[in-house]
């Protein structure tokens, strides 16, 4: 478990955290999101121990040689190889449950180059190396800043089934721009912006809840039906899409379900579906930094 | 792998040690043959102008070995040290060790240590050929005054590392810690002159490497070697203090 209670970091006149208290269960997955600036990075170095904060406490249920941390550009010495910084990973932790060092730089896409220097290591390679000498001591807290951000779409895509694989072995904090990326692998999220933190809570409650926005399919004739809606008293707004699709945000949900289908009945149009539109986690990311 | 190796492997890929031993070598060849054909040598470009020099002494040799390395083999010293002591000077690169090492202030004696005996040992091998080179082309040298000397130059190298390592931790750029520490360490034979204090300080023990070569007693060093060594002790202090407060 990790806590902060009203976190605060200021740079100078410059407000980086703003009173965030981050509630980060044993085990899960928690994505951290926001735009640029928001944050991110500052939180997960105070997580880390790197930076201290002006306020506010840090509580996190693990020793510290039990963390790992990813920066999002990892570097090393260039003239190290990469078994090197993997070994290097293993030699300074104190604990004994190490994995097995090919067997980690396997895995990370990196046996072939282990024992090239890093310092000819692509951007993706040495972000690579980094989950790789993350991983291998086998800690209980992981915290990740962009771990996929310069990856090409088969290394972000093995690098997000390892963060997955990581669920419920330790807990995973992970800082990412990439929303899909978040929406994908994250048990809990926390949308960060300007330092406060708007939402945190668990991907489902955040993405699955209940919500006033319904996607409407028919055979032709969207835009009638937007006219149709529009006239009602409990529709904020109704669109075609397209001539077979029309979105409708409702002010009342109960309202909504014990009128849409009569107002469609009226119409008389050849309906193919009405369902509740699934937010994405960026929708809900705009709506709530709006 | 460990923090140790690591420093051994910075020197060695790195190229350092070549670099450090190499001016420290090269002074020491140089420095007697200097000594013993300085006369030829400005007769030779001199033109019409004479010079007159006295017969050179086996003292000499020694003494143009430890001007030249007093001044260019400081500062490759100092170069070659702040390249691994000012930890944050890359932070991606400190991250990973700080976030593995704790306290974080565990970082620092490998990289003192490692730095230091690599130092103290291009000192130690430069010396060793001036010496040689001496008794062949000058003459034989006390040898209890050049162990003496020895002894007393690589606790004032020790401290010239650890005024790095105390720059070092409280700076991110390793060209800036190279000036303070090449400045700190030159002004140090300024406040010498001041003769009450002179004996005291740490820049006093550069001169023991050729004054035991003749009457002096070694005596005369050891309370700059006990402040030196005290000093030693609080830079080092200081910059594990400096890694601990600092924030990435």
């Amino acid at each position: 478990m990790i806590t902060t209670r009203s976190l605060v970091k200021r740079y100078g006149d410059t407000v980086a955290l703003d009173g965030v208290d981050l509630e980060v269960p044993a085990g899960v997955v928690y994505g951290l999101v926001g735009p640029n600036g928001a944050g991110k990075t500052t939180l997960l170095s105070i997580l880390a121990g790197l930076r201290s904060p002006t306020d506010g406490e840090v509580e996190i249920d693990a020793e510290r040689d039990e963390m790992a941390v990813l920066p999002d550009a990892p570097r090393w010495e260039p003239w190290l190889t990469g078994r090197e910084v993997v070994e290097l990973s293993v030699g300074l932790a104190s604990s004994g449950a190490a994995l097995d060092v090919d067997a980690v730089l396997a895995e990370a896409g990196l046996a072939d180059a282990a024992d090239r220097r890093v310092g000819g290591y692509s951007r993706g390679m040495l972000q690579r190396l980094g989950l790789a000498a993350t991983v291998v001591t086998s800690p209980t807290v992981l915290l990740l800043d962009e771990p996929a951000s310069a990856l090409d779409p088969a290394g972000r895509r093995e690098t997000l089934d390892l963060v997955r694989r990581l669920r419920g072995q330790a807990t995973v904090v992970f800082s990412s721009h990439i929303l899909t990326d978040v929406q994908e692998v994250s048990d809990w999220i926390g949308v960060l912006d300007r330092g406060r933190l708007l939402y945190q809570g668990s991907a489902e409650e955040l993405l699955g809840g209940e919500r006033s926005v319904y996607e409407v399919r028919v055979r032709g004739g969207a835009r009638d039906v937007a006219d149709a809606l529009g006239g009602r008293e409990w529709v904020e707004s109704a669109t075609a899409v397209d001539d077979r699709l029309v979105r409708v945000h409702a002010t009342s949900v109960e309202a909504a379900e014990r009128d849409l289908t009569a107002v469609l009945a009226e119409t008389k149009v050849r309906l193919m579906s009405v369902a509740p539109a699934r937010p994405t986690l960026e929708e809900v990311f705009m709506e709530l930094t709006r | 792998m460990t923090l140790w190796r690591l420093e051994w492997l910075r020197l060695v890929r790195t190229r350092r040690l070549v670099a450090l031993v190499g001016i420290y070598v090269f002074f020491g060849i140089v420095g007697p043959f200097t000594a013993r054909y300085l006369g030829e040598i400005v007769e030779h470009f001199g033109g019409e102008v004479e010079i007159t020099f006295p017969d050179p002494v086996p003292m000499d040799g020694i003494a143009q070995y430890v001007g030249n390395v007093t001044q260019i083999g400081l500062l490759v010293a100092v170069a070659v040290a702040a390249g691994a002591l000012v930890l944050d000077a890359r932070p991606e690169m400190s991250i990973f060790l700080r976030t593995r090492v704790h306290p974080a202030r565990r970082i620092i004696p490998p990289r003192y240590v490692v730095a230091s005996l690599a130092v103290g040992s291009a000192y130690t091998l430069g010396l060793a050929f001036a010496w040689y080179e001496t008794a062949v082309l000058l003459g034989g040298l006390p040898v209890g005054g050049m162990v003496a000397g020895l002894a007393f130059h690589l606790v004032y190298l020790a401290f010239a590392v650890a005024v790095v390592a105390a720059i070092g931790a409280r700076t991110t750029s390793v060209v800036a810690t190279v000036g303070m520490a090449v400045v700190a360490l030159l002004l140090l034979p300024l406040v010498g002159i001041v003769e009450a204090i002179g004996r005291w300080l740490p820049s006093h023990l550069v001169g023991a490497q050729l004054d035991l070569l003749g009457e002096q007693a070694a005596a005369e060093y050891l309370p700059a070697t006990a402040v030196t060594i005290l000093l030693v002790a609080v830079l080092v202090w200081s910059a594990w203090r400096g890694i601990e407060s600092r924030e990435l």
